[in-house]
């Protein structure tokens, strides 16, 4: 499912002329993991109070988002030309207003913890069952205010939240190590309190198999190694990649290995 | 004179009645339980309060997203540290998606933060919050005033920030229309310095010169239909308000009266450490200031 996912992310910025690839690219196998393995949701019923909630936090990666809610039914493939065009459902950036099945608007880096942790909590306020997953980059780290949530999440023991780290090392401007200092992240979360975890992000075995960890009286932070532009060989590990539409060429040599990896 | 009334304790008894009213309701603190002087609530409603710290950036994205579960979130913190610090968190996440979650900022406006110093007064919040589409914008005359819209923002659609004081606030009263005498000049205020400028009227009115004074408590939208025929009527027209000329109630006036308008606030400055009527008088919104603004026009 990761690589029908990436078909579709390519197709969709190839279409509509615009979008950030690499970034989805490295997202893409945890959102499958997310929407077709763990998350109990319903894509005739977007709305039900019941549902497990998703934040991607890092909004730019929203064409692995709307491929995955796509190819489970919550709307038409055919929207894919329309990816950031005017009076589009599927806005440059992930709008809960405009888009079924988008549980939080996001866009701007760092909030996608803390939204999550407010979804968490009304969980518990509530007495529901629903479980709350939010998926970060590694460079949106570097915002504050993931850590200020960090602390809160820890604090009323939400052991109904799922933190995933994209933890591709690239940001916008280069290497995270390098242009956010952004290290150590299994120690950190460990020492705000999560319960954590590394998994190969690509690997969905690994990936579900920590997602269903149990976590009881803290909150659990899955750190998945990944590999931004993933699955497309001129974008992996190019960070020319972060956005860009690829050309008719391009574009058909990608297809053809994401075909190839979907049949596999 | 010098009754005054906690526009924070009037918070709170609202508060605690919508608490009893809708379960739904909780009050989400930036360490603000003090502040609010929300203790006693809090005590008899332990669950009802989300506490985030010292971390308003934060309390926002979580009352985001307890909003979009369907609870109805109170955002309690200081004007400035809530209108400033999470004023992206406030715009981005919670008035772009229409999330039904209210923001109560204290210390708002110069008085309000006193000896603290310019560190504590705030004095831009209904210029910030005026220009973020889809909010309303509350600006209570004193604290039975407050008490009420701490309701009316329960019963308005969407979000909704309200600027509270001190807790050391003026007694106003919540008429519309706090002074009639006549058509010379209308003043046009919010919150504290209404008082000044009833005084004002009324000392102007020995004078020969018969003023009216408008209390607005709604900066946005603001009531046309109310404010037009008296603007239109009067001879002079000025505005009062605890916060920078720019952005407030003066430009708000402004905005919509077409002719010249005398705006009383603070004049893109930042003020200093002192008590309410020093910084009053030093800054030109106390009685003395408005009857020579009248004067003046």
């Amino acid at each position: 499912m990761g690589n029908r996912i990436r078909r579709d992310i390519i197709e969709m910025i190839y279409r509509s002329g615009d979008g950030h690839p690499a970034p989805s690219l490295s997202a893409a196998d945890i959102i499958a993991c997310l929407y077709f393995e763990v998350m109990n949701v319903d894509p005739a019923n977007p709305t039900w109070e019941d549902r497990d909630r998703f934040v991607l936090s890092k909004g730019h990666a929203c064409p692995a988002l709307y491929a995955a809610l796509a190819l489970k039914g919550y709307f038409s493939r055919e929207l894919y030309p329309t990816l950031r065009k005017i009076d589009s459902t599927l806005q440059g950036h992930p709008d809960m207003k405009k888009t079924p099945g988008v549980d939080m608007t996001s866009g701007s880096l760092g909030n996608g913890l803390a939204a999550a942790t407010g979804m968490a909590i009304a969980a518990k306020h509530m007495h529901k069952d629903y479980r709350t997953y939010v998926l970060t980059g590694d460079g949106e780290l570097g915002e504050g205010i993931n850590w200020e949530a960090a602390q809160t999440a820890v604090k009323y023991k939400l052991d109904n939240l799922t933190l995933i780290i994209d933890n591709n090392g690239m940001q916008s401007g280069g290497a995270v190590e390098k242009v956010g200092g952004i290290v150590n992240l299994p120690e950190k979360f460990a020492a705000f309190g999560f319960k954590t975890l590394e998994a190969d992000g690509h690997d969905c075995a690994q990936i579900v198999s920590a997602l269903n960890t149990p976590h009881p009286g803290q909150p659990l932070c899955v750190i998945a190694h990944t590999v931004k532009g993933k699955g497309v060989s001129f974008m992996e590990h190019n960070n020319a990649w972060h956005k860009g539409v690829p050309n008719d060429e391009q574009y058909a040599v990608a297809v053809k290995e994401l075909e190839a990896l979907i049949n596999e | 004179m010098n009754e005054v009334k906690s526009t924070r304790v009037a918070f709170v008894n609202a508060l605690e009645e919508l608490f009893r009213q809708d379960e739904r309701v909780v009050m989400v603190s930036a360490d603000s339980v003090a502040v609010f002087r929300a203790g006693e609530l809090q005590k008899k409603y332990p669950d009802r309060t989300i506490e985030a710290g010292i971390a308003e950036g934060s309390a926002v994205m979580i009352a985001a997203g307890l909003a979009s579960a369907g609870l109805k979130p109170y955002v309690c913190a200081y004007a400035g540290f809530l209108t400033m610090r999470a004023l992206e968190q406030m715009r981005t996440f919670v008035a772009y998606p229409r999330l039904d979650v209210k923001f109560f900022g204290a210390n708002a406006g110069m008085c309000a933060g006193e000896r603290e110093g310019v560190t504590h007064q705030f004095f831009e919040d209904l210029g910030i919050m005026r220009s973020v589409p889809g909010f309303t914008v509350f600006a209570p005359s004193d604290a039975d005033d407050t008490f009420d819209m701490v309701k009316r923002a329960y019963d308005t659609k969407g979000p909704v920030y309200c600027r509270i004081g001190s807790g050391r606030d003026p007694i106003v009263g919540q008429d519309r229309l706090l002074r009639s005498y006549g058509d010379d000049a209308v003043i046009i205020g919010c919150g504290a310095p209404l008082k000044d400028a009833c005084e004002a009227a009324d000392a102007l009115k020995d004078g020969g010169v018969n003023a009216t004074v408008i209390s607005l408590n709604v900066i946005k939208p603001l009531d046309e239909g109310l404010l037009m025929p008296y603007i239109s009527r009067a001879g002079k027209v000025i505005t009062v308000e605890d916060h920078n000329v720019f952005g407030g109630l003066g430009s708000a006036v402004c905005e919509i009266a077409g002719k010249r308008v005398t705006r009383l606030g603070l004049n893109d400055v930042y003020p200093e450490s002192g008590t309410a009527d020093e910084l009053k008088h030093k800054y030109r919104i106390d009685k003395q200031a408005i009857i020579e603004a009248v004067n003046k026009a």
